[in-house]
């Protein structure tokens, strides 16, 4: 009942007795006297050439950024014109390497493999699986994301994403998370493991669990081409052609609008219950403007995110590949391992309004999102036993010709329902196995992990569930 | 049809389970709360309000206790019996008293209660209602070795969050001990804690002045032959040799008396103020994130620009732009600079 003034040591002794005496709040007074210190000394040497110009600039964009009129515009304008540019700039480099590493190099090894009599399992499981998954990826991420990271870059160097973090806190604040989740659910429109790892510019432990978790419901770069082709052959064609662009790309946008409902909702509900146990602050500086950097700006994108994303998605492609070639080509009594497993979800997967090749195909591409769609295709071929198209079992492959990729699918039974659900369970299903090794990098745990990749499978089921329900309800009347 | 049927099949398995695991008043947490309601639990309680009689000095009989522990009389009396034969109480006629075990036993548990409620308030964005009862489960299951990584993990505090000592690995609590009137320091706030009641004459002169226990007080001038003190407003003189008499704590933390009630939220856009002071409820991670910033009492902050929605707000402080949300600048303490 008394504090320990007799403890064996004297000076331990003293300490225990003058600890009460000091409180608990002495780090305050600790900081307060080392600011006050510094105040004097720097008083004392440091000087301050010229004086403040009339014109404070940094104010008047602060002004203009951050005002009822002109924030919001200034805020939609911007983001749209870097999709813009993106979508746009990405096309020609990745026809180009596509043709180089698809349609030049993967024959040449081909030929190659053939004249020196490698078996053809061999040459299958390496050339058509390993090489072109990873041809494929390169392809299709490589260019979006060497354009979208450095403009995104160029403007937090230059300090706008900070007050775009500012403008929007106020809604992220109502869900629990961070004003600074606007900017990684951006980044993750480019690629959710970039937009994972963009995360840590929270600091706050709750608040980037929350942006780290919901990141994925931002319709990354790998999934756009997916919503796209699907809005086109089942959106666009439900109304008079004039309409069917205006109506796909409708329909796109309203996915990934729903991505945003979805990121804020989860978001709020994940704070108010698992994630009630993690500590939270709120900080946000606001630096001053500069001129950006473009060379290091340029190098550091590039190397920091593009390559390192990229790397990590060959990684997991290669693996992915093989898989893929071997599922199509081992045969049990004259029947691939694919069709087997789309036969045993098949019941199942047409319950929940897909069928079993998209699931499939969202089991084996788990790597990537941008080889879900030549997956499908490969995978549709081999079930409808359609002949004329694709490059051979197991190779997956794409179609210039939107009407036969329509064709095709519609061959393998695809209703207006099964594009419907597909759009939805591919902006809610689990993150490709990138994001996945980058959640559990940064997070450094398993269970956040789990539930990163678990959450949106489940919402994918339950959310294609119900509207194949509400459809077969509203069809049959 | 069959649909339709699924539909609703569907919608009934969701309510159920809903029933079973809906938060604090599911059928899953009801069964817990009923299990865990266990003897253990009625033994430490007990004890922990045993204790808690003996340091406000009041007498525990067995009344009190089934009041506290929300049982019957009979319930009750068995477990004073079981704690009896484990020693750890003795009752003396009705009322019932701690022996050394048993009080150094309710310790443990009071050590582990506030410190869990450290813990919460500082780790973690639990709400303030909820401390206690998570720390009420919470005490009766971390091990002796779990509690002290706690402790040292949260720096082994001295105070929970409302301001109670948390006693030591070894027991050792501060009595509520008073210190005399005259040792305070000039501006110094305490509280009267005690008024020696002999010498009777000074003991009435000393309450026709109007002090009494319990009152805030502030130390406004001393020297040899006066002390000047100021109390609910009023300014009294007071006799240092009467002083002797009256001894006075240091204030808990959530009856600091601050000044200034004018927060950082109240400034409108480009005025400059001066910090006084942070409130104790910001804590933690984010009391130290603030305090990193240099906003500390003294420091000159001033409003640059609110956010298109009205909060958060940024602020220049010694150089640099911070945004805070509005929740954050109603616990910062400020005084205006034309009013000084």
């Amino acid at each position: 009942m008394k504090i320990d003034t007799k403890h064996d040591d004297p000076i331990i002794a003293t300490a225990n007795k003058l600890r009460w005496e000091v409180g608990d709040y002495f780090h305050d007074s600790l900081i307060e006297s080392i600011y006050k210190e510094a105040e004097v000394i720097s008083a004392k040497v440091v000087t301050t050439a010229g004086k403040k110009s009339q014109f404070d600039f940094d104010k008047f964009i602060d002004r203009v950024v951050t005002s009822k009129w002109t924030g919001f515009p200034i805020m939609f304008l911007l983001l749209a014109a870097v999709f813009w540019i993106t979508i746009i700039a990405a096309n020609y480099p990745s026809g180009l390497i596509a043709s180089v590493l698809v349609d030049t190099i993967h024959p040449l090894l081909k030929n190659l493999a053939t004249s020196i009599n490698i078996p053809w399992y061999i040459n299958g499981v390496l050339i058509d699986g390993a090489y072109l998954a990873m041809a494929w990826v390169i392809s299709v991420m490589l260019p979006p994301m060497a354009i979208f990271f450095p403009i995104f870059t160029l403007l937090e160097d230059f300090g706008y994403l900070p007050r775009v973090a500012f403008n929007m806190d106020n809604i992220y604040r109502r869900v629990g998370a961070h004003g600074k989740q606007a900017l990684t659910m951006t980044m993750g429109f480019g690629c959710n493991a970039a937009g994972v790892i963009a995360a840590r510019i929270i600091d706050s432990p709750r608040e980037r669990l929350i942006a780290i978790i919901t990141n994925n419901f931002s319709l990354c770069n790998g999934r756009w081409p997916t919503q796209i082709l699907i809005a086109t052959i089942f959106i666009g064609n439900l109304v008079p052609p004039i309409y069917g662009g205006i109506a796909s790309a409708a329909a796109v946008v309203s996915v990934a609008l729903l991505g945003i409902f979805f990121s804020l909702v989860v978001s709020w509900s994940l704070s108010k219950t698992v994630l009630k146990g993690e500590a939270s602050a709120f900080s946000l500086e606001l630096p001053p403007y500069r001129p950006p950097r473009i060379l290091q700006t340029l190098y550091t994108s590039l190397i920091d995110r593009t390559l390192f994303v990229l790397w990590r998605a060959i990684i997991f492609a290669i693996p992915a590949g093989i898989v893929i070639w071997l599922v199509a080509n081992v045969n049990i009594q004259g029947i691939s391992l694919a069709e087997y497993f789309i036969r045993f979800v098949d019941p199942f997967a047409l319950f929940i309004g897909l069928n079993g090749v998209i699931i499939l195909a969202y089991v084996i591409a788990i790597p990537a999102n941008e080889i879900v769609i030549p997956t499908v295709l490969m995978l549709t071929v081999l079930v409808t036993g359609v002949s004329g198209v694709g490059s051979g079992s197991g190779v997956m492959f794409e179609l210039n010709n939107i009407e036969d990729v329509s064709m095709l699918l519609k061959a393998g039974g695809w209703t207006t329902l099964t594009g419907i659900n597909l759009m939805l369970f591919s902006l809610l299903h689990n993150p490709c196995s990138t994001t996945i090794f980058t959640i559990y990098k940064e997070t450094k745990s398993w269970k956040w992990t789990l539930l990163a990749t678990l959450l949106p499978i489940m919402m994918g089921i339950t959310i294609c569930f119900l509207v194949a329900q509400l459809w077969r309800i509203f069809a049959s009347v | 049809m069959s649909d339709s049927l699924i539909l609703v099949v569907l919608l009934l398995a969701v309510s159920i389970l809903a029933f079973i695991f809906y938060p604090e008043k599911g059928l899953l947490n009801k069964w817990r709360s009923i299990k865990s309601n266990n003897e253990k639990i009625l033994l430490e309680d007990t004890l922990k309000h045993l204790f808690e009689c003996e340091y406000n000095s009041t007498d525990c009989t067995l009344t009190s206790i089934s009041g506290f522990l929300s049982t019957s009389q009979g319930q009750s009396s068995k477990i004073i019996v079981k704690l009896e034969e484990m020693g750890l109480v003795k009752p003396i006629g009705t009322k019932i008293y701690l022996t050394p075990e048993g009080k150094s036993y309710a310790l443990k548990i009071i050590r582990i209660h506030r410190l869990w409620e450290k813990h919460l308030a500082d780790n973690t964005s639990i709400r303030e209602e909820e401390w206690h009862t998570l720390a009420e489960l919470e005490e009766h299951k971390l091990t002796d070795d779990e509690v002290n990584r706690l402790a040292a993990k949260l720096g082994n505090p001295l105070k929970d969050p409302h301001g109670d000592p948390i006693p030591s690995e070894n027991g050792e609590i501060p009595e509520q001990k008073g210190i005399e009137l005259a040792d305070l320091k000039e501006g110094d706030i305490a509280k009267i804690y005690h008024i020696e009641d002999q010498p009777l004459k000074v003991f009435s002169k000393l309450t026709s002045l109007g002090l009494s226990p319990g009152m805030i007080i502030k130390l406004i001038e001393k020297n040899k032959n006066n002390i000047r003190i100021e109390c609910e407003g009023e300014e009294i003189n007071i006799n240092p040799i009467l002083a002797l008499n009256v001894q006075v704590v240091s204030i808990s933390d959530s009856e600091e008396l601050i000044e200034s009630h004018d927060t950082l939220s109240n400034i409108p856009v480009d005025e400059e103020v001066i910090i006084v002071g942070l409130s104790k409820s910001l804590r933690g991670q984010q009391r130290r994130r603030l305090l990193d910033f240099g906003i500390v009492p003294g420091t000159v902050i001033k409003a640059r620009l609110k956010s298109l929605s009205g909060d958060p707000t940024a602020y220049e402080v010694r150089g640099t732009t911070v945004a805070l949300r509005k929740n954050q600048s109603d616990k910062i303490f400020i005084k205006r600079k034309n009013i000084v």
